[in-house]
């Protein structure tokens, strides 16, 4: 094995690869390679499907109470202590005489 | 620089963009457009310093490097796509060609770029030392032990 043997073998490389494919040069700036272009692809898929569910779940608006049936969420601390003393009347008719 | 002097040394290009990119054809192509954007882009500017096949191999030879770094992540992710990528080039080559492509895989990368040019591409070693961006001293150190260890590895090999 000499340099003229490895010649002989990189020759046989070289013929097998001369294939090359066509020249072709695209416009310069518009060009996007593939994995670009699989990015923008999966990008707007995932935008499409976004407005896609945006669009189709149904929007639970709560209702609003009537103001009559509407409580303060701070009510309880109008409850202090003894406060039903205050709220009913007193049952005299067995005190008085 | 004008597109047909491209054109001319197109099929050179892309033999060494194979090179670059493991023989993988497809990321060849990439490799080469990428190239050839950049030139006509004017990113990639032929100086004059050197003739204009090493300094567009060096063009190449930096693309495909960086193209190569940026992959990794991407074929980490995509562990198996990757996998089949590497595996798809090896078919087309005759018996003397696999042996000769399986034994210039074991060599240092250095050594193995320096032998493709010199011997596939028929650079000197200066040349090739300025498409490497590596000395000319570095280039024949290269070149030394990667024929030595090359010439080895097929001894025995090709005859059959």
């Amino acid at each position: 094995m000499n340099d003229d043997d490895l010649r002989r073998a990189f020759a046989e490389l070289r013929r097998i690869e001369s294939r090359a494919p066509k020249y072709a040069v695209p416009a310069p700036g518009r060009r996007l390679s593939r994995w670009r272009v699989g990015s923008v692809l999966a990008f707007a898929l995932v935008l499409l499907l976004v407005v896609i569910g945006v669009a189709i779940l149904p929007h639970h608006h709560p209702l609003q109470p009537s103001i009559t049936e509407w409580r303060a969420p701070t009510d309880f601390l109008l409850k202090t202590p003894g406060h039903e003393l205050l709220d009913s009347v007193p049952d005299l008719k067995g005190h008085v005489r | 620089m004008q597109p047909d002097e491209l054109e001319q040394l197109h099929p050179a290009s892309y033999a060494w963009s194979l090179a670059c990119c493991r023989r993988d054809p497809v990321e060849a192509e990439e490799v080469l457009q990428d190239v050839y954007v950049k030139i006509l882009e004017g990113k990639a500017r032929f100086g004059g310093r050197s003739s204009l096949k090493t300094w567009l191999f060096a063009v190449i030879r930096r693309t495909a490097a960086s193209r190569a770094r940026k992959r990794i992540v991407r074929d980490l992710i995509l562990a198996r796509w990757a996998r089949q990528r590497a595996d798809t080039p090896a078919a087309e080559y005759s018996d003397t060609a696999a042996i000769l492509l399986g034994a210039l895989q074991k060599l240092a990368r250095r050594q193995r770029e320096v032998l493709e040019l010199v011997f596939y591409h028929d650079m000197t070693i200066e040349e090739a030392a300025a498409a490497l961006g590596v000395s000319i001293g570095s280039a024949r150190v290269h070149y030394q032990r990667g024929k030595q260890r090359l010439l080895a590895q097929l001894d025995g090999k090709l005859d059959r």
